[in-house]
């Protein structure tokens, strides 16, 4: 009963989330009675989502899917890399490497895809019905204070480690060294495909001599 | 677990149970008239219909709603189709059916107890689920439907309770379509002896106290434990459906065998 237990948990999340989106559940309109099938490879069964009365049904059956997706976690999470990184997404390249197969209307699975992308909350609010405005207010700043602690610490010892790696112990070669020896790597190429170009020449010229 | 049902009986075929005559059936570990079963499982239903699902979800440490998910997931429902939810009881089935077949389909919540129905009714209603829905108090053994008219019939914790399983069954048969397929959730025989142990021990210790607590009514749920054990067992209740004339019928055990999903389909 594990795709069962799964079911409840993401059916569950999925119309907490949607009930508190600041946007409201009017793109779920668009979508009614529309199921989107989701085929992970790290699980044998599949998911199923489908929209009915502004909610979300998670199952595993397969019997009526308007789209259905084939792929795994890792791709998935590629794609979304990509996105964040604003790259050009390369659904095509993963459908010809077979990481990712799609089925069906893929309207239907962008419509999916833009309600998670838009997808908003508004914790403050939220966290404030039940403890008050006064205590988020200083619990959210006391977080934005640790938020940015950490992130500090984590650029100063990425610095710190950098610097020791690079230049006081001399295990790892910068940047700049790096790209030098890529030029050089290149300049060398050039130059032995020069090279090759004329010793096939003078092999040519000696060849026809010899036939004279 | 629904713990529960509206209707009743008793299975000829039964090996777990001698029935002592064709006059009378089990009621628990009681023997009883048949004429005599069906009143007093329906005291048993009218007694617990308000505290039913708090009482399920309690008994069942919230397990039921996966057996239940488990059917959804396995009936293969799809838009548009028609499906009788039999011995419905509250609904919990119900709900997912109406969502799942859309506007175009529609799902009979079907109970033999009133005071069952009226439960599920108002709860399906409070969650806005009106479209779809029909409501028929109606016996397991007489379906008040045409033949040939539901792509998916479902029975969950309710054949326990039917006097007449094998009756029952056939009626079924009778009313699901070519293609269409019956669903049997039910208690069943535990797959392993600690586990039996157990569960014998929660069935006739605890469960009773909690119902007395919970739902002020100790005797239902002593019936509950006792009409679990006098039910069939898994391959009995295949062979039943067999008979019947159900085709291709498997079961598969859930909670090692605590619950079994029957399911045969009509041809």
């Amino acid at each position: 009963m594990h795709p069962q237990v799964l079911c409840s948990t993401v059916e569950l999340t999925v119309n907490q989330a949607l009930s508190l989106n600041i946007h409201g559940l009017d793109q779920l309109k668009t979508l009614e009675q529309k199921t989107l099938t989701v085929q992970l490879a790290e699980f044998n069964f599949p998911l199923s989502f489908t929209v009915n009365q502004k909610q979300v049904l998670v199952t595993t059956l397969t019997q009526h899917s308007n789209c259905t997706i084939v792929t795994s976690i890792k791709t998935l999470m590629a794609l979304k890399s990509e996105q964040q990184n604003h790259q050009a997404l390369s659904i095509t390249e993963m459908i010809k490497q077979e990481k990712l197969d799609l089925q069906g209307d893929l309207k239907v699975a962008q419509q999916f895809a833009a309600i998670a992308e838009s997808l908003e909350i508004d914790w403050q609010n939220e966290l404030a019905k039940h403890i008050g405005d006064i205590p988020t207010y200083k619990l959210t700043q006391l977080g934005k204070f640790i938020s940015n602690k950490i992130s500090f610490a984590n650029q100063q010892i990425q610095a710190d480690a950098s610097e020791w790696l690079v230049h006081e112990q001399r295990l790892v070669v910068a940047s700049n060294q790096l790209s030098n020896f890529k030029e050089s790597v290149i300049d060398l190429s050039q130059q032995t495909e020069h090279l090759a170009q004329r010793i096939d020449t003078l092999l040519s010229k000696f060849s026809q001599s010899s036939e004279q | 677990m629904s713990v529960q049902q509206d209707q009743h009986q008793e299975s000829s075929t039964n090996s777990t149970n001698a029935n002592p005559s064709k006059d009378t059936t089990h009621f628990g570990y009681q023997t009883v008239d048949k004429n005599e079963k069906e009143s007093k499982v329906a005291s048993v239903f009218h007694s617990v219909a308000a505290q039913y699902d708090v009482m399920n979800d309690l008994m069942s440490f919230g397990i039921h709603r996966l057996w239940k998910r488990f059917t959804i997931d396995a009936s293969g429902v799809r838009p548009g189709n028609k499906v009788l939810d039999l011995a419905g009881g509250t609904g919990d089935l119900t709900a997912k059916f109406s969502q799942l077949v859309g506007r175009e389909g529609k799902v009979i919540l079907a109970d033999i107890n009133s005071s069952m129905l009226n439960v599920g009714r108002d709860k399906l209603r409070d969650k806005g689920l009106v479209q779809n829905i029909e409501y028929v108090q109606a016996n397991a053994q007489y379906l008040p439907f045409e033949d040939n008219t539901f792509d998916v019939v479902t029975i969950a914790f309710g054949l326990r309770n039917v006097t007449d399983k094998d009756m029952a069954l056939r009626s079924i048969y009778r009313v699901l379509k070519p293609g269409g397929r019956l669903l049997v959730l039910e208690f069943s025989k535990p797959e392993h002896e600690v586990i039996s142990k157990v569960y014998d021990f929660y069935s006739f210790n605890i469960l009773p106290k909690m119902g007395e607590l919970v739902a002020k009514d100790g005797e239902s749920y002593q019936y509950l434990a006792e009409s679990i054990r006098m039910h069939p067992d898994q391959e009995t209740l295949k062979g039943m459906m067999d008979n019947a004339g159900f085709e291709q019928t498997s079961f598969k055990n859930l909670t090692g065998g605590v619950v079994a999903l029957h399911k045969g389909y009509k041809f």
